[in-house]
């Protein structure tokens, strides 16, 4: 392994993220190729997270662009802070100031006047190069992606008014996708790729016990097990390791070393964010599965979620 | 000399393993061949896992290709790999020490010696070659296996979803937004004595028509029912406003099945409480109850009506054309959707096709994905 890779891992860890070799390669590719990367994977497995911990470790500013339905060239970029405009020219008037009309207008189309949004804010940074996070960006329409495009393999902006914007440090870009739509393949080439799934048993227990302070083994490792196991149920919604997380904490505020199926039944909302799901998983078939994790050593918990799910899915498809 | 020499090894080993994949239907362009070549010189590649997750990394672009260029990757490097390095060694060019080579390769995936063939069939088992949902695309509904379901679930709520986003010609005003509204704008700005201080924008609206679906569940339409309802499980979902009723010899209402959130949980409803499921058809008699019962409230001039039946009908053919008449008079479209029009040879020369078809005013076909998919702009008003 490249020093610089074992580095950044290192330093992703330092930041409390569990990660892995691909994450951490392909992370240190985005900043030799100097390419964005397109981050995609089931809700909840920790994409955001990525660019906020790059941001932190590289010690730069992060900048986020949410995406939505709708978001528009205006609101990425940069948009005329226009009563403020307005107000100089009556203030102009009211003092009698008399300016020639080019002046005006270049004084009023200058920068104080303009409202950087997030994409322009990313390329006009003085200092040093921020993290550009574009968040959700299978929510945006085509015609964003398309825009995104152009800012992407130039980073620059050509304001009317103004000229040219270039970037003095080109920003380390993060994309995330949901997946709810396929993304264009222009984009996509454009970037580097990185699939999270969601994580195995070993590194969802080293997530837990990282983040969730004074858990001791045994718990991590059967809230791991157990999530392993759900997540294998077909199920509306499917929960990812942010649950694991909000869940392991839950059970560790009912003072809980362990599993037991009073408590799991009482913190199972953490986990299921479905009145169907709930339904369909509370009682009963819950009290087995914690049963059947209780019974096994480690390895027994690395290994049996797959056939317990398995057992549980073909139950609930008889009933 | 020598080092450029090498070093064009590796850059034409690494266009022969883009070749590659691309002869195994993955979508690799020219300048991911170029970075690919940058990427071998940014890593360690006497490093064997390193150098897989850095060109994955580079080459692929959808979970679909990870699983192909891993597998082509063991394949493709598995003796080339070491030689490279092994040259690279012997000329003296920095390289870790020889544990690169003890660390190495994991038993190849194929088996030695064959080529093609095997490696082939194994693709063929478990391995998508290209997004399944481009396959899937025109793919009749009828061949699908029990297993491509879920792909295909998926890839009809894709489509739902775009029907249901697509944007109007019409504004509303908002508060960000392109446009500037003009009209608003004068008028919200009156109280500063004429001067623009605020600006009144407006976008486009979100089309989200009105939709009542009617989808005929007999026994002929067996094949194509479960995708049919799907579909209308999807749209339900994301357009909102949509009545469903399903009919072989009856018409049932359907619609507060499908507000469950779940999937199989409508569909096995639907099949326990439907009386006649996979019965005879009777499309005239059931529109005739659609009319009488629920058109008042369900249909008016500004909702869409799809029907989606084959037009097999058992019943009175002339019933049949009153019913699409009046349909027809109320709503602002009839669609009928014909999952058999996909096959070349039909015509449709069924008794109750041919009385419906003069009051339906798009005749499409619905078996597979595409065709759905180009549904879409018939769902505008």
């Amino acid at each position: 392994m490249l020093p610089q890779i074992a580095e950044i891992q290192r330093q992703l860890e330092g930041q409390h993220y569990v990660t892995d070799r691909a994450i951490a390669t392909t992370i240190y590719l985005a900043m030799t190729l100097r390419k964005p990367v397109l981050i995609e994977g089931q809700a909840g497995v920790g994409k955001t997270e990525i660019a906020k911990v790059l941001a932190a470790a590289l010690d730069t500013d992060l900048i986020r662009l949410q995406c939505y339905e709708g978001l528009d060239a205006n609101s990425a970029l940069y948009e005329w802070n226009y009563p403020k405009q307005m107000l100089h020219i009556r203030l102009e008037e009211a003092v009698g100031e008399k300016h020639d009309i080019r002046q005006q207008e270049a004084e009023i189309f200058s920068e104080p006047y303009l409202l950087k949004r997030p994409l322009l804010n990313a390329i006009t940074r003085e200092d040093k190069a921020p993290v550009l996070l574009i968040d959700e960006v299978d929510r945006a329409d085509e015609e964003f992606e398309a825009f995104l495009l152009e800012i992407l393999s130039d980073f620059q902006v050509t304001i009317p008014e103004l000229g040219t914007v270039h970037a003095k440090h080109r920003p380390y870009v993060v994309l995330t996708s949901n997946r709810t739509r396929e993304l264009s393949d222009a984009l996509k080439r454009r970037c580097l790729y990185l699939w999270i799934d969601y994580p195995d048993f070993d590194k969802e227990v080293r997530i837990i016990e990282t983040k969730v302070e004074g858990i001791n083994h045994l718990l991590a490792e059967q809230v791991a097990a157990f999530m392993q196991v759900v997540r294998r149920i077909r199920l509306s919604k499917t929960p990812g390791m942010a649950e694991s997380l909000d869940w392991a904490m839950s059970l560790m505020a009912l003072h809980a070393d362990h599993l037991e199926p009073e408590s799991v039944t009482e913190t199972l909302g953490a986990i299921l964010k479905d009145r169907d799901d709930v339904s369909r998983l509370a009682g009963a078939r819950t009290d087995s599965i914690v049963g059947e994790l209780t019974s096994l050593d480690e390895d027994g918990l690395r290994t049996s979620p797959p056939q317990i799910a398995q057992r549980v899915d073909k139950e609930l498809v008889s009933r | 000399m020598a080092r450029k020499a090498r070093h064009s090894d590796l850059q034409r080993n690494i266009i022969d393993f883009c070749r590659l994949l691309r002869d195994r239907e993955m979508l690799v362009t020219p300048s991911e061949v170029i970075d690919a070549i940058r990427t071998a010189d940014a890593v360690d590649i006497t490093d064997r896992q390193e150098f897989k997750t850095a060109l994955r990394s580079v080459l692929t672009a959808k979970p679909e290709d990870i699983a192909l260029h891993d597998a082509t990757f063991d394949e493709f490097w598995r003796g080339r790999l070491q030689e490279l390095i092994q040259e690279r060694g012997e000329d003296g060019v920095a390289t870790q020490d020889d544990e690169a080579q003890g660390e190495d390769m994991p038993q190849p995936q194929v088996a030695e010696g064959d080529d093609s063939e095997a490696s082939e069939d194994e693709e063929g088992m478990d391995m998508p070659l290209y997004s399944p949902v481009e396959v899937l695309a025109t793919r009749d509904f009828s061949c699908f296996v029990p297993d491509e379901m879920q792909e295909i679930a998926r890839a009809i709520m894709l489509v739902a979803r775009r029907l249901a986003t697509r944007e109007s010609r019409r504004y509303r005003s908002t508060q960000r937004g392109h446009a500037i509204d003009l009209r608003r704008t004068m008028r919200r700005n009156i109280k500063y004595g004429g001067t623009v201080v605020e600006l009144a924008r407006k976008k486009r609206k979100i089309r989200k028509p009105k939709i009542v679906l009617i989808c005929d569940v007999s026994r002929s339409m067996d094949t194509y029912s479960k995708f049919l309802l799907q579909f209308i499980y999807a749209l339900q979902n994301t357009l909102g406003r949509v009545e469903s009723f399903v009919f072989s010899t009856r018409l049932t209402r359907v619609t507060d099945y499908f507000k469950s959130s779940d999937i199989y949980t409508a569909l096995d409803r639907i099949a326990r409480e439907v009386p006649d499921w996979s019965g005879g058809t009777r499309i005239g008699e059931s529109l005739k109850t659609f009319n009488a019962e629920w058109a008042l409230r369900t249909v008016n001039k500004h909702t869409i009506v799809l029907i989606m039946s084959d037009g097999l009908d058992t019943g009175d053919a002339s019933v049949l054309e009153h019913e699409m008449e009046q349909i027809q008079r109320r709503a602002a479209r009839v669609i009928w959707l014909n999952p058999l029009l996909g096959n070349d040879d039909y015509r449709p020369l069924a008794r109750g096709m041919s009385a419906a078809l003069p009051h339906v005013n798009l005749f499409a076909s619905a078996h597979n994905l595409a065709s759905l998919q180009s549904l879409g702009k018939h769902l505008a008003l």
